[in-house]
């Protein structure tokens, strides 16, 4: 617990925080397949937020497919993960796609720019973090 | 559920709620935003059933609650102006408290007590404006109502505290199903508490929605476009709310969710461009606007 964060103060509507922080948990290996969310009750009181707010962020991941729900139990991570992950990647290939366009208005070369990739696949793989 | 049916209210020559009709679910936490001199207090006071409307009526679940002592056990009003037996304590209010509300809970009461760190034993007119507020809710709160309603009750709390009651008000929420209806002058007071919000201006409800919804339904774009293209011509069945360039860059408020915006911008390509959700006041700007009315005479 305690993986689920929202700031009050952000522009961005505390449901869909919820709903990118529970994504974001699934994807950095927080939450694992059939592992429950915290409880409604739980994180209402933890984060001073709206219930009801938690509810239908927790609805809408059920919608998405994210996370499946047992009556009186709670809710719980699907095994479907990979749609995350899809998600994810397609998301990653947008922002790299917005970089590139913007790298290549700029006068950076396509050999550059794949000599960057190069040095930082290697940098990764000699120091996965 | 709280119905509000066609309430009116003038006092003497002055009206001050005409034909107020509302529907506030179970559980939901209602927030009531208005100017001073709204109706606000007014709506409050009929809804709490110590004053009669000149027509229409309020009911929970079903039930008239005007000189209806059974409804009238299950709902707590907050007055702005908290009222409390002259010379009295924190302990002797929650006497007074026990014996008009069935459901009082002493244990509750005692737990509260002690989370707000408050005296019982020590006189209420020793007590400071803030403190005299945080008895006032605890009182309420240890009543077990099932409806509360709070007239300004958290204008005005410091940050530590207002944290503090929100979480109280989510336990009530979830453990026991309370409705709140929290009337404010300030809309950033209501803004991270409430899930329903209903703007009243002169008397009448001028709009009423969920926020979570609302705050999908609208987008700020700043987008920087080719010289050939305007907003318009790619945003075509879109409605858009306005629209103001600056330089080069594009500023356009937009009716859709983030992600069929997000859509058209990809497939228009331009050089740069930002989704930004709305603040709740930038939603009722725009909101008021359409509506024909200048924002600034109606809340602020």
């Amino acid at each position: 617990m305690g993986v689920i964060m929202v700031d009050v103060k952000s522009r961005i509507p505390i449901y869909e925080q919820i709903i990118a922080s529970v994504k974001q948990s699934v994807l950095d290996g927080i939450f694992s397949t059939d592992e429950s969310l915290p409880s409604v009750r739980s994180l209402a009181r933890e984060l001073a937020i709206n219930p009801n707010t938690i509810q239908k962020a927790y609805a809408e991941l059920e919608r998405q497919g994210i996370v499946y729900s047992v009556p009186g139990r709670g809710c719980f991570i699907s095994s479907d993960t990979e749609k995350i992950e899809k998600q994810h990647r397609s998301q990653l290939e947008s922002n790299l796609k917005a970089l590139m366009r913007e790298a290549i208005r700029a006068g950076i070369d396509v050999e550059e720019i794949k000599a960057i990739a190069i040095k930082i696949k290697e940098e990764t793989l000699n120091d996965p973090n | 559920m709280i119905q509000i049916e066609n309430i009116s209210k003038s006092y003497g020559d002055i009206k001050s709620l005409s034909d107020i009709n509302s529907r506030i679910e179970n559980a939901s936490i209602y927030g009531l935003i208005g100017s001073n001199g709204s109706g606000k207090s007014t709506l409050l006071r009929i809804m709490s059933g110590i004053m009669r409307p000149d027509s229409g009526k309020i009911l929970y679940d079903n039930q008239n609650v005007y000189e209806n002592p059974q409804v009238k056990d299950t709902v707590v009003y907050l007055s702005d102006e908290q009222f409390f037996l002259p010379n009295s304590s924190v302990d002797e209010m929650a006497g007074l408290y026990a014996s008009l509300y069935k459901n009082f809970s002493k244990e509750r009461y005692s737990q509260l007590l002690n989370l707000f760190g408050l005296d019982g034993s020590r006189k209420l007119s020793t007590f400071s404006k803030g403190m005299k507020k945080q008895a006032s809710i605890l009182l309420g709160i240890s009543c077990c109502p099932k409806y509360l309603l709070c007239d300004e009750t958290f204008d005005g709390l410091d940050p530590v505290m207002r944290q503090f009651v929100k979480k109280i008000l989510a336990e009530e929420v979830v453990e026991r199903g309370l409705t709140t209806v929290i009337a404010s002058h300030n809309l950033r007071e209501l803004e991270d508490i409430c899930d329903h919000i209903g703007l009243l201006h002169k008397g009448g409800i001028l709009f009423e929605s969920e926020i979570d919804s609302l705050k999908q339904e609208i987008h700020a774009l700043h987008v920087v476009l080719d010289e050939d293209k305007s907003i318009r011509d790619i945003f075509t069945g879109y409605h858009i709310v306005s629209e103001s360039k600056r330089g080069s860059l594009t500023t356009a408020i937009i009716r859709g969710d983030k992600d069929s915006i997000e859509e058209v911008m990809k497939n228009s390509s331009p050089k740069f461009y930002e989704i930004i959700p709305l603040t709740l006041e930038e939603i009722f700007i725009s909101e008021m606007e359409e509506r024909g009315y200048d924002y600034s005479n109606v809340l602020f």
